[in-house]
């Protein structure tokens, strides 16, 4: 084990590796502080870049551009008001005030060693948790791993957007994209339509491209008059980071950080909740536990500290279940899952034992890139500056253009220049018409791995029932109905409906037939909790109904 | 019945499903292997048809106050609305025709360029060539040099 971390120490300790490490960082906290292009588009845009290098360079690249984007997105939203990421939301809702009262420096630093914090303990967790997860997947069959893809793919539809049937349809025309070309199995033409061209099929990488980075800078084009302005037209900002006041700030209310910090991870091992979701939590929890919250939305550190310890920390749980299982917690790990798979890795329950160096490089970058993003944020902020003054038009014009060398690289084809424009018009249409994007980039990323395990079940056993009799079929098939039940619950909440009380408790007795028929000791009692926790929700629920108002 | 913008897109999905079902037809089934080739791909499109056709659903009983409105443009105000939008895909469109002629190099500095001034207008038209050059031309440098990629030259400017 020593010799396998040594190994991959010395990967990620090599000098061209740290440099990388030291440019992906510092590209993703600029591409997550200026507002409009995501992390997700800052990762997928490496994607062409790291092709040519060997895995654990490759990926520890795109772990830094992760870990820097994640931590930009509060520059702006400290130093402007505008946040760079929908992870960073709420960071603006005290972090701003904090500026504007006279204490930039002092809510940058909050920002910056929360963010660290984060990063730091999700990293340790994902350490201490993906080898237990993926332990457990050692009892995965194929008809479960087909059931998690399902899974993953309702999760996300049910909360990557407003409507659960546009998500679902993302997600099925994502898997769909997927079975154009040769059949891998053996090797079938389907959809090519006598063309050379959908023979191929459609490389994945230009397809996450074009869905995710074309579409959305035609987005932030769309509007004339917009994409010739800039995003600020300060001169000059001259603030110096607090670090001192800072950390005592934060030692001051470690429990916050700590807390933050699992509800970030817990959210990103959820398929498809992300950051977005992470840094409003935290902060509507750190919110209602604190004795005094009068200061909230006036600068008060705790709300600076919330968000950004909690979305620092949701990659961590993102990573977990890709490490463990092969599924991506969220998009980004999803573009992770594409070069993984680009380098002809295919992760999955063996995959850290198989590809322990690997396994453990990924670790070690996590960690690092943290490190390094502290380093870099003073810096990287006097170039924030710059960049925001740069008008839409030249930073979208600038990025398309590498948009188009980088798909090209990948297969030396202009046809995938051409599967970048096509999706492109798809991902902003959809954009148009309000489907999510997140749903179908994980159809196209798992569409391979549904359909290889649906075969390879079949192979085993025709029999359909199958994929929900198995304990763990089971299991994902009640999250699955639940998760697409979810949206209902959410409207219908407020409104005290009979499904909105039985919702948790029925998910709760529904989940512990499968963990019953698991067996073992842990999980009959794990089941056990489940229906009495089930069982109290439920009786407190109606009796509070039966009781006099 | 209303006929909103969802009504119209869930129509096309539904015809785009026929049709997509009805290709699935043209997959060749072998004698081997115990899934056939066409079994996974059909199965997604009636997924997708069930899906498109409560769309279709949703989208007609959506109270004509909830509908999205889009509106009603005449040609020359659709194209002002769209202006950027058209601009990057008719400049694009025809970037990736004359790829093969004139390289990657020549290629992307013209695509910035023309992008540039068509977004931008001709006012800071020096400020443009300096940055057509410098992206285009450094990106070049870093792929070539520094990535070793192979980018395609051109047959009519030989790089």
């Amino acid at each position: 084990m020593m010799e396998t971390f040594l190994l991959a120490l010395f990967n990620i300790l090599d000098i061209t590796t740290l440099t990388f490490m030291v440019i992906g960082v510092g590209a993703g906290l600029l591409a997550g502080s200026v507002p409009g292009f995501t992390i997700a588009m800052a990762i997928v845009l490496t994607l062409p870049f790291t092709f040519s290098m060997p895995p654990a360079q490759g990926l520890a690249t795109m772990i830094s551009v992760l870990v820097g984007g994640l931590s930009g997105g509060l520059m702006s939203g400290i130093l402007t008001g505008i946040p760079g990421t929908p992870s960073s939301v709420a960071t603006t809702f005290d972090g701003f005030p904090m500026a504007r009262r006279g204490e930039p420096g002092l809510a940058l630093g909050i920002g910056v060693w929360s963010s660290f914090c984060g990063g730091i303990i999700s990293a340790i967790l994902l350490v201490l948790f993906a080898p237990q997860l993926a332990r457990i997947g050692l009892e995965f069959q194929p008809w479960d791993f087909f059931m998690l893809v399902m899974f993953a793919l309702t999760v996300t539809a049910s909360l990557a957007g407003s409507n659960l049937v546009k998500g679902l349809l993302a997600g099925a025309a994502g898997l769909f994209v997927r079975t154009i070309g040769e059949d891998d199995a053996v090797g079938v033409a389907r959809f090519s339509f006598g063309s050379d061209y959908l023979l191929s099929g459609f490389d994945f990488i230009a397809v996450l491209i074009g869905l995710f980075a074309f579409s959305q800078l035609l987005s932030d084009l769309r509007d004339p008059v917009a994409a010739r302005k800039s995003l600020s037209d300060q001169k000059q900002v001259k603030v110096r980071i607090e670090h001192r006041r800072a950390i005592g700030i934060l030692i001051k209310n470690w429990s916050v950080v700590i807390k933050s910090a699992f509800i970030g991870m817990f959210t990103g091992i959820l398929p498809g909740a992300g950051g977005s979701i992470a840094n409003i939590l935290a902060y509507d929890q750190a919110k209602k536990s604190a004795k005094d919250n009068s200061q909230f939305g006036k600068g008060d550190p705790r709300g600076i500290i919330a968000p950004e310890a909690s979305n620092n920390a949701v990659e961590g749980g993102a990573l977990t279940p890709l490490m463990a299982l092969g599924i991506p917690g969220d998009i980004t790990a999803a573009i992770m899952l594409g070069a993984l798979l680009m380098h002809d890795i295919v992760p999955g329950p063996t995959f850290i034992s198989d590809e322990p160096v690997l396994s453990y490089s990924i670790f070690i970058a996590f960690f690092l890139a943290n490190f390094i993003m502290l380093a870099l944020q003073s810096g990287v902020l006097r170039i924030f500056v710059q960049v925001t003054r740069i008008k839409t038009y030249v930073l979208a014009t600038g990025i398309l253009t590498f948009a188009t060398i980088g798909v090209f690289a990948l297969h030396n084809s202009t046809e995938d220049i051409l599967t970048l424009f096509f999706f492109g018009i798809l991902g902003f249409a959809m954009r148009q018409f309000g489907f999510p994007i997140a749903p179908m980039i994980l159809g196209v990323v798992l569409g391979d791995i549904a359909e290889l395990n649906l075969a390879r079940a079949l192979a085993i056993n025709a029999d359909p029932m199958l994929f929900i009799t198995r304990p763990w079929s089971l299991f994902f098939t009640i999250i699955a109905l639940f998760s697409m039940l979810f949206p209902i619950y959410q409207n219908q909440r407020d409104k005290g409906t009979l499904l909105a009380k039985l919702y948790a408790p029925f998910m709760l007795l529904a989940l512990s037939v499968p963990l019953f028929m698991m067996g073992g000791n842990v999980r009959p009692i794990l089941a056990v909790i489940a229906i009495a926790t089930g069982g109290f929700i439920l009786w407190r629920r109606f009796q509070s109904n039966a009781s006099p108002s | 019945m209303s006929l909103n913008r969802d009504t119209i897109a869930s129509l096309c999905l539904i015809m785009a499903c026929g049709g997509l079902m009805f290709v699935s037809l043209d997959i060749r089934e072998p004698d081997y292997g115990v899934l056939s080739p066409a079994t996974w791909p059909r199965l997604i499109i009636v997924i997708m048809a069930i899906l498109s056709t409560i769309y279709f659903v949703q989208s007609i009983r959506l109270p004509r106050s909830k509908t999205p409105v889009a509106p009603r443009l005449s040609f020359t105000e659709f194209v002002l609305y769209w202006r950027n939008v058209l601009i990057v895909f008719f400049v694009f469109a025809i970037y990736l025709m004359v790829l093969p002629y004139l390289g990657m190099l020549v290629g992307n500095i013209l695509f910035s360029l023309v992008l540039l001034t068509a977004l931008g207008g001709f006012k800071p038209f020096i400020m443009h060539i300096m940055v057509a050059f410098g992206t285009s031309g450094g990106m070049w440098l870093l792929f070539i040099y520094g990535l070793d990629v192979i980018l395609p030259r051109g047959s009519l400017t030989g790089f």
